[in-house]
């Protein structure tokens, strides 16, 4: 059954149904925000946070040009890890959905599967391929293509960092892309060929134009979840070239430094919120993704 | 002057792993000709449409176009356009460019798509201010303009059209179908119209081709498939209509006499040219539309004549549709006549009908076809 509701904040009924949801939403979404906004504006003493309101943080996050070295490297890696995560959907997406529909359901079991996997235990398996006592030289050694005391130098590198990224972060690319793709009528093709299109002019005036909503919903949650990465960069990356998720958990846990901890999540936050904006802003203007 | 062969359909089968859903059909269709293909879904009727569009490969036999072969020749080269069932806009492309998008293809200077997409929208009586609008802010009937003008704008030899009014209101369907005669009319290109609907066909095409399981059941005149139909099948796919079982005695060359209708009939034989060409001694089929059946008042008489008791009346506005049961042995007819507003007839009033032998068609099944008619739709 669909109720027609007024949508106006006049409606009763919307008040008393939403009611529920947003007190969910102002307990633990907002007020933990708040807080966190306030703490900046404290000092910590003896490890500990004391209340007292000053803009000494700020002043320290404004003036330290590593911490925003760091936001760069976490911008720039969150940036390329979405440029390489859809180079390398895209066409498995669109392969999946076009090529191999016979495997359909297996492919999404699949996918899902990549969902359940817990994400440590997928990082650690890179480490093990990547290690100088892992799979690759193993296999290098083994064939003998280098000596025995040859170093890959793959694990502890941005290199391995990205690689994890992908690797973690690609499934929600593949997915949307993969779905966007697939809700293309095929009539369409059919008619774009009628026109008198070929199969690369069909592909770029028809089906890329029409899964651009998907290929922009992929970007941005890879986008918003790389920002965050924490995990890839600490197991893989060794720490040796840190991002914003590992600096704002060693000044929470190491340092015990919760103002500054919370200040550079708010700067963070700030950040992504600000990218998002202009995704959501070009999305708009998009004409194309405009008319769905 | 000798009409050319725009299109000829030579053989042609099409198996879907192993069900056969076009059975070696042949069809020649002259140039700036109206051809309607009719049949239940599942008659093979669309999927014969993609053939000729090149979105399907026949499994043997072969079309030709124009006197070419089109084997091998992809949809986009051929001199084909196809107007889609549920239109196939491209939805994320102005109503302009869907239009100018054949052309675009075919590199023609962007002045002169401007240019012919203004013509193509008057021809189709779409207001300007539509071309920068995107399909889904128009509606239904606006929308079966776009696309035809989408499929008209590269001038193609053939028209295909895959039910493309099957969704729509009746005020709309009608009005577009007037549009289609008109557009025909004008521009003189030869369309293949798919539709389930045979009163469509009639109201449209210049020949109609009955199709089921893949077969060609009849093709002709819409006169011919309404009057002369090929068996009981076509018979009832439009309307209803009144068939009595008979056996043929003899076959002369002027008059064929029969037995066993079981209704009053004066002298039971006809004329030779009122029935198949083919039609054998054995049993066979006499039909007579409803709309040629009449009530005879006291003193009147017909070459045929049936004492029915009246079951129900159908107001259809134009016309009165009575179904009857015959008093003695219980066979059903149904007559029609045009509508007053005083019923001449009540339910469950007795009347005496008639109709003339000038009226009736006699046909009979091929040997060793079931004589079930299927239900329309019902694959």
């Amino acid at each position: 059954m669909v109720k027609v509701v007024d949508k106006s904040l006049k409606d009763r009924e919307l008040w008393v149904t939403a009611s529920p949801s947003t007190l969910l939403q102002l307990a633990f979404m907002l007020a933990p925000l708040c807080l966190l906004l306030m703490i900046t504006f404290q000092v910590t003493q003896f490890f500990q946070v004391t209340w007292v309101w000053n803009l000494d943080t700020w002043t320290d996050v404004f003036t330290t040009g590593y911490y925003w070295s760091i936001l760069l490297v976490t911008l720039k890696m969150a940036g390329l890890c979405v440029l390489l995560c859809f180079i390398i959907s895209f066409p498995i997406a669109y392969g999946l959905a076009t090529r191999f529909k016979a495997f359909e359901n297996h492919i999404k079991v699949l996918m899902i599967f990549a969902f359940m996997t817990d994400i440590v235990l997928k990082t650690y398996g890179w480490v093990i391929v990547f290690d100088d006592s892992g799979v690759i030289n193993w296999i290098l050694r083994g064939t003998g293509i280098v000596g025995p005391d040859w170093i890959n130098g793959l694990v502890f590198s941005q290199f391995a960092t990205m690689v994890g990224m992908i690797y973690n972060l690609i499934a929600f690319m593949i997915f949307t892309i993969y779905l966007s793709v697939l809700n293309i009528d095929r009539d369409l093709i059919e008619a774009s060929y009628d026109c008198g299109a070929g199969k690369f002019r069909t592909f770029w005036e028809v089906t890329l134009p029409l899964c651009r909503p998907g290929i922009w919903a992929g970007c941005l949650l890879v986008f918003v979840l790389s920002m965050g990465v924490y995990l890839e960069e600490k197991l893989m990356g060794g720490g040796n070239e840190p991002m914003m998720g590992h600096l704002i958990h060693q000044t929470f846990g190491t340092r015990v430094n919760w103002p500054l901890g919370s200040a550079l999540t708010v700067v963070l936050m700030v950040v992504a919120l600000v990218v998002l904006l202009i995704f959501i802003r070009i999305y708009r203007f998009d004409k194309y993704t405009a008319t769905r | 002057m000798a009409a050319e062969k725009i299109l000829q359909i030579e053989n042609v089968r099409k198996l879907f792993h192993k069900t056969v859903a076009v059975d070696d059909v042949s069809v020649e269709v002259e140039a700036g000709e109206f051809i309607a293909l009719v049949g239940p879904s599942g008659c093979g009727k669309t999927t014969l449409l993609k053939m000729i569009g090149g979105f399907e490969v026949p499994t043997a036999g072969r079309i030709l176009i124009n006197g070419k072969d089109m084997t091998g020749v992809r949809a986009a080269q051929r001199p084909t356009s196809m107007v889609f069932q549920k239109l196939a806009l491209f939805p994320h492309k102005t109503v302009e460019q869907n239009i100018g998008y054949p052309l675009k293809l075919r590199k023609t200077p962007a002045d002169e798509i401007k240019k012919l997409v203004a013509e193509m929208l008057e021809l189709m009586h779409l207001k300007p201010e539509y071309l920068k609008r995107y399909p889904r802010q128009l509606s239904g009937g606006e929308q079966q303009r776009v696309a035809l003008a989408r499929s008209l704008i590269s001038s193609p030899t053939i028209l295909l059209l895959d039910e493309p009014l099957s969704a729509l209101d009746f005020k709309l369907k009608k009005n577009l179908q007037a549009e289609l005669k008109r557009l025909h009319r004008s521009l003189g290109v030869t369309f293949v119209h798919v539709t389930h609907d045979l009163e469509e066909a009639m109201i449209l095409a210049d020949r109609i081709c009955v199709m089921r399981d893949g077969n060609i059941l009849q093709l002709g005149k819409p006169a011919d498939i309404y009057y002369r139909p090929a068996d009981d099948f076509v018979a009832s796919f439009i309307g209803e209509t009144n068939i009595f079982n008979i056996s043929v005695e003899d076959v002369g060359a002027d008059a064929i006499r029969y037995s066993g209708q079981g209704i009053e009939d004066s002298d039971p034989s006809i004329e030779r040219a009122k029935a198949a060409s083919d039609i054998r001694t054995g049993t066979a089929e006499m039909m007579v539309r409803p709309e040629l059946v009449r009530i005879l008042r006291s003193g009147e008489s017909a070459d045929c004549q049936a004492r029915v008791k009246v079951d129900e009346v159908f107001i259809k506005g134009s016309s009165l549709q009575y179904r009857a049961s015959m008093i003695d042995g219980g066979a059903r007819l149904v007559f029609e006549m045009l509508g007053t507003p005083i019923l001449p007839v009540d339910v469950g009033q007795e009347v005496t009908l008639g109709w003339n032998k000038s009226d009736v068609f006699v046909f009979q099944h091929e040997p060793g076809e079931t004589p079930s008619p299927k239900e329309p739709g019902a694959d």
